[in-house]
């Protein structure tokens, strides 16, 4: 390719980024009443980045493509009070019909509050979403309302699993819908089905003979993980039971974080900055690892022997408890953290197209935005490719050391040990030096 | 502003709906490609490990079997030179030993017959002198008894006689 028509591909990338981004200021990003208590339908020009940034990492019910037009996906509601209700995303009409009582707020789905019974069945059309922001507890809740037929109603989100703590817990609904991070696992999945089912063809087809085509493209990721993840970190006896465990998690992970990267439908989706994914992945990581972990594990974790028994009841078990916990914990954190930071960072640097052109009025600031924001996003993105194969890297590595922690023999637990913990502050200390870079920068 | 940030920051709120996907997906993921892909991968690469491993190992028997063969024929080489030498030798020996012991023979042959020779000579000589000497005697008798015959008539010529065969014998 030569240059100038590289040059022209980035520009019309730019222009067609600056569209979309522009777009969607229209439809989410006017989030300027948060302070102001009476309640107005009408559209707010105040160009809110956080408000941008965090829509666009977040979940949502259907899945924006360009301009008005979204990929209507599957949704399955669930409220213990009135069953389940299923449909597409498209019945709701971006958040202008409420149906079942169920209204689209922001891309997500929210419930209706001590609304009339009238209202929670058939479609109602929504006049407005409104938001406030209330003080409960000393702790500022945002607060969002429906307008139907001049009678305002509280929405309840979904039913999330922080306990209360972040300011979510159970409501009075479950979505167990296909959700756009729901759609990008299973793009993935397929994705990676297709592409894994052509290599094992491959060893098929080329039995006894050399690797050809993807099967050769593919067969270092394989040869590689099991030499580099596997063996040293599992040990010869008991890899191969796991390596199978190891593979799909890497691999799942990475293309997750990869799918992530491209900007335009069907990637996007911050599926691996989402806590509900990477803790669903690191428990089922811990789980591997526990539920395999052999008697000398198991001896050594709760009554570490040839230490005396008060210092066993009082420091020793419950640190090691506490490790049991904190090890999928450390998982879930670090590769949520890498990914969301590197999404909000190039969001953060598309939005300075519109800080710096003052929201549309300044069309020289914009431009000159969009050239200092293309180059910054494209190193960026360059970065990210970088962490997202780290990540998925350390994820499955640090899986890798867990198991072997648990499956190890009595016998050579010293060298296979310190081996497994040196090669886990390695993988710490690259995985602390992305995470720190994104913090310096954000 | 900083406050708004947390709590709208929903993707740190763990969706129970998406843990949900998410377990769902990943373990018919893990089963389908441990079923499609992992096993036969992990089978094949083990065969192709395996295959390997027994061709060096059959190439490293062959060329030590090679060298075998070849420090065997270098060994037979040597033994067949040796034999060679050997019987060269031995050969150069005996034909010495023939020729000695023909030569000997020869030599006895030659001394016998020689020997022999001059036995027959000597027999032959000496019945040749002992029958000169019977006929010498013979003819000599003869002689002196017709000298005797004819001269020993009268007195003068015995006289005569016995004195010439007195001068003779002195």
């Amino acid at each position: 390719m030569t240059s100038s028509a590289r040059l022209f591909f980035l520009l019309l990338f730019s222009f067609a980024f600056t569209y979309v981004s522009a777009q969607e200021v229209d439809d989410h990003g006017s989030v300027a009443d948060h302070h102001s208590p009476e309640m107005e339908c009408g559209s707010h020009d105040e160009y809110d980045p956080a408000g941008v940034i965090l829509h666009h990492i977040a979940d949502a019910n259907e899945f924006h493509v360009i301009g008005d037009f979204s990929v209507p996906l599957p949704v399955f509601l669930y409220a213990p009070e009135a069953g389940l209700t299923a449909g597409f995303s498209n019945m709701f009409h971006h958040g202008e019909v409420a149906v079942d009582g169920y209204v689209m707020n922001h891309g997500r789905i929210n419930r209706l509050v001590d609304a009339p019974a009238g209202l929670m069945e058939g479609d109602h059309e929504v006049e407005c979403i409104a938001h406030t922001s209330t003080e409960v507890d000393g702790k500022t809740r945002d607060m969002y309302y429906a307008l139907i037929g001049g009678e305002r109603y509280l929405l309840d989100a979904p039913s999330v699993g922080d306990g209360g703590l972040l300011g979510g817990g159970i409501t009075s609904f479950y979505d167990f819908s296909i959700t756009k991070n729901v759609f990008t696992m299973i793009l993935a999945s397929l994705l990676l089905i297709f592409l894994w089912r052509a290599v094992a063809n491959g060893y098929k087809k080329n039995e006894g003979k050399a690797p050809s085509g993807i099967q050769s493209l593919m067969e270092p990721f394989f040869v590689f993980l099991r030499d580099e993840i596997s063996i040293p970190m599992i040990g010869e006896k008991h890899y191969e039971r796991f390596q199978p465990f190891i593979m799909t998690i890497f691999f799942f992970v990475l293309f997750c974080n990869l799918l992530g990267l491209i900007p335009i439908f069907p990637g996007s989706s911050n599926v691996t900055g989402n806590l509900a994914v990477t803790m669903a992945l690191a428990v089922i990581s811990a789980f591997v690892a526990y539920f395999h972990g052999n008697r000398h594990y198991w001896e050594h974790t709760l009554w570490m022997p040839g230490v005396p028994p008060l210092i066993k009841i009082f420091i020793l078990t419950p640190v090691e408890i506490l490790g049991l916990v904190i090890k999928p914990f450390s998982l879930m954190v670090r590769l949520f953290a890498n990914i969301t930071a590197g999404h909000i960072i190039i969001l953060s640097l598309i939005s300075l197209i519109f800080i710096f052109g003052n929201n549309g009025e300044s069309v020289l600031g914009a431009g000159a935005g969009a050239i200092v924001s293309v180059a910054f996003t494209l190193f960026m993105n360059c970065i990210e490719l970088l962490v997202a194969f780290v990540q998925a890297f350390i994820f499955a590595i640090l899986s890798a050391s867990y198991i072997g922690a648990a499956v190890e023999d009595a016998h050579h637990h010293d060298e296979a040990g310190h081996h497994g913990e040196e090669k886990v502050a390695e993988g710490g200390v690259m995985g602390g030096a992305v995470t720190g870079m994104h913090t310096a920068a954000d | 502003m900083s406050t708004l940030f947390l709590v709208d920051f929903n993707v740190l709120k763990p969706d129970i709906g998406l843990i949900f996907w998410t377990v769902i997906i990943f373990l018919v993921l893990y089963f389908i490609l441990g079923k499609l892909a992992w096993e036969p991968i992990q089978k094949a690469l083990r065969r192709r490990d395996e295959e390997i491993q027994s061709s060096i190992d059959e190439a490293k028997r062959a060329r030590e079997e090679m060298q075998a063969q070849a420090d065997e024929n270098q060994r037979l080489l040597i033994e067949a030179r040796e034999e060679r030498t050997r019987i060269i030798s031995d050969a150069e020996k005996q034909r010495k030993e023939m020729i000695a012991e023909a030569k000997n023979e020869a030599r006895d042959a030659a001394q016998k017959v020689a020997s022999d020779a001059r036995r027959d000579i000597d027999n032959m000589r000496k019945a040749a002198m002992v029958d000169l000497k019977k006929e010498v005697g013979t003819m000599a008798i003869e002689i002196a008894e017709k000298i005797l015959q004819k001269d020993l008539k009268s007195d003068a010529n015995q006289e005569a006689f016995v004195r010439e065969l007195v001068r003779d014998l002195n």
